[in-house]
């Protein structure tokens, strides 16, 4: 396999990036990622993400979590059986309280952890192919080619109106695996 | 006035985070010895007994509990603020919603300190978690005191939580431009975030669930607080309209601690172009909207009281305006639902030093409506021959300068050393060209 080459270029402007995005779709060059310092709606469409997966975890925490609140308190209950003032052992107003409690709060842990498996943090390798300007004001496209073509992904971005270019040395098909990188 | 960019607002922030000067820590210093004062009172109560306090009968709740409801009502605005208004897209919300998220983290902390602190003997709190053990002896569920412990564990948790993921962007920004020991202990903290699309695609997923989830827990809260009063059989205390009353006396309470916070920090880190005039003034307007619910619901409770025709009712509201904390109460009118009027007034609430003013009047007077709530109520309930008077003692006064210091101490840590101002929020106003004022 031929070496390959990534190439970053970074962009003053979201639109700019945006189109330099829609340009490598239509390209024989790999698109690898986007960075940006806010959340840019434009280049998501671009790159066609889809919706994340997330809220199912949040959804499934909820879920647990009401259950574990509201049995938890029935549990105990039942445990000491007595009737007090005529009142049901497992009561369902009160016990559904700390079922509401629990559901937001275990909610809250599921979409942490699906934060935390869907977005792969913490994972510092990427930093080491990355440019601090990115968190800054500007927008970065990272697109692979074959090394011999490296000259021509630089010359693309500079054309879409990049205004800092920066290369990395490319990976092997397992550290892209590894970095969940898309294929344009 | 320049237009803010994304550099300026960099900028701007990451000042702030340069090495303070000598007043800054003889600053620091003197809350350190603010909470030395109150640590050391309370170490003076576990070693002699609760005794020392003021409480005894019939008041046996006392500052611990007013204070208690004060800190978790302040906590209330900065879910407000950083869930609710984030709901419903409001701009003003982005410059001041790491201060408010950072207030509510560190008033929900010292909350949950004085139930432990009025328990007494501290080291039997395990009696409070469901612990399995041989006498099958479990907490009961049933109790308010129980849903209490499960709501503000919960919201200590879930802010905790929100609040430091909502931080993770900023984080790389330092890091970004740190250097030595401070760029690897911002690496750590920001997790390796890059920014990238797929990280921004999830994040913004997770922290709209966060702050939809935050939502009604800000809610629950308050409710539950409240209902650790309204469940009782007292006069004064036994209302169905606690709870509304109890969420909108909090937010009007972290509303204006907001403002409290903000203004010095506002000048102090000159953050003028960032938090506008705009800005405070739409907490002001805000603090009218709570402020009026907070008069219509002390208006409902003396409407109620007449109207149920119930002598044990209607003696205690008589009580209130007249009796022997007459003064607390009327401080209470005063500071919560008339002064927050002026702010009618434009020419008020667009005056830094009025609304740095009013909002100190408000905060005075909420701490006052908790005592009025839970001390009037319990000094003058059924029998006359029961009723009795509640002072703080001198420990209870030195515990509750400790709060009030450790509040101060954490959050002038929290913003010399962590970005005050969200500055991925705000870049998205000014990417937005959303209205700020700026």
């Amino acid at each position: 396999m031929a070496p390959e080459a990534h190439v970053m270029g970074l962009f003053a402007d979201e639109t700019a990036a945006a189109g330099a995005v829609e340009g490598i779709k239509g390209s024989r060059w790999r698109l690898l990622r986007t960075h940006s310092p806010i959340p840019s709606r434009r280049l998501a469409e671009a790159v066609g993400v889809k919706k994340s997966p997330v809220g199912w975890f949040t959804l499934a925490g909820g879920i647990i979590g009401f259950f574990t609140g509201f049995l938890l308190a029935a549990f105990t209950a039942a445990r000491w059986g007595l009737i007090v003032s005529g009142k049901p052992v497992v009561a369902l107003v009160p016990f559904f309280i700390v079922g509401f409690e629990f559901t937001i709060l275990f909610a809250v842990f599921g979409n942490v952890v699906g934060l935390i498996l869907q977005t792969g943090l913490p994972r510092y390798r990427d930093l080491e192919t990355y440019d601090p300007r990115l968190s800054g004001d500007q927008y970065g496209v990272v697109a692979a080619c074959d090394a011999a073509e490296r000259p021509a992904l630089e010359a693309f971005f500079t054309g879409q109106g990049a205004t800092a270019l920066r290369a990395f040395a490319g990976e092997d098909e397992a550290g892209r695996k590894a970095h969940g990188l898309s294929h344009a | 006035m320049r237009a803010l960019t994304f550099n300026t607002i960099d900028d701007t922030v990451l000042d702030t985070l340069r090495p303070p000067g000598w007043r800054y820590w003889l600053l620091i210093a003197a809350l350190f010895g603010g909470v030395m004062l109150g640590a050391g009172c309370w170490l003076y109560q576990i070693l002699v007994g609760v005794g020392v306090a003021g409480m005894n009968n019939p008041v046996h709740w006392g500052t611990y509990l007013i204070n208690f409801v004060f800190w978790v009502g302040i906590a209330h605005s900065g879910t407000l603020i950083s869930a609710i208004l984030h709901l419903f897209r409001a701009g003003w919300r982005n410059p001041i919603a790491r201060a408010a998220e950072t207030m509510t983290v560190f008033a929900v902390c010292i909350a949950g300190l004085f139930p432990f602190i009025h328990l007494g003997r501290v080291w039997m709190v395990y009696y409070m978690l469901p612990l399995p053990n041989q006498r099958t002896l479990w907490p009961n569920f049933q109790s308010p005191l129980m849903f209490d412990v499960v709501a503000i564990s919960t919201y200590l948790t879930v802010s905790s939580l929100f609040w430091y993921t909502g931080m993770l962007p900023d984080l790389a920004i330092i890091r970004d431009r740190a250097e030595g020991a401070r760029k690897k202990i911002f690496t750590v903290l920001s997790l390796g975030w890059t920014g990238r699309h797929e990280q921004w695609r999830h994040y913004s997923r997770g922290y709209l669930f966060f702050a939809a989830l935050a939502t009604p827990l800000v809610i629950s809260v308050h409710s539950v607080v409240s209902w650790d009063f309204a469940l009782g059989v007292v006069p004064g205390w036994h209302t169905t309209i606690f709870a509304p009353y109890f969420v909108a006396g909090a937010i009007h309470s972290g509303l204006a601690m907001v403002l409290t916070l903000i203004i010095p920090l506002r000048r102090i880190f000159r953050y003028e172009r960032i938090i506008t005039v705009h800005v405070l003034e739409s907490v002001a307007k805000t603090i009218i909207f709570t402020g009026l619910i907070v008069g219509f619901a002390y208006g409902t409770e003396f409407f109620i009281a007449w109207y149920s025709h119930n002598p044990v009712e209607m003696a205690i509201f008589q009580y209130r305006p007249t009796g022997d904390y007459a003064v607390g109460f009327w401080i209470m009118v005063v500071c919560n639902t008339l002064v927050p009027l002026l702010f009618f007034f434009k020419a008020i609430r667009t005056r830094i030093g009025w609304l740095f003013g009013i909002s100190i009047l408000v905060n005075i007077g909420m701490w006052y409506e908790r005592f009025v709530i839970i001390v009037t109520s319990v000094a003058h309930d059924f029998l006359p021959y029961a009723w009795g008077l509640y002072h703080p003692s001198a420990i209870e006064f030195g515990i509750m300068i400790g709060s009030f210091s450790l509040f101060f101490f954490l959050f002038f840590l929290f913003v010399k050393h962590m970005p005050s101002v969200s500055m991925t929020e705000m870049k998205e106003i000014v990417h937005q060209g959303a209205d700020h004022g700026a």
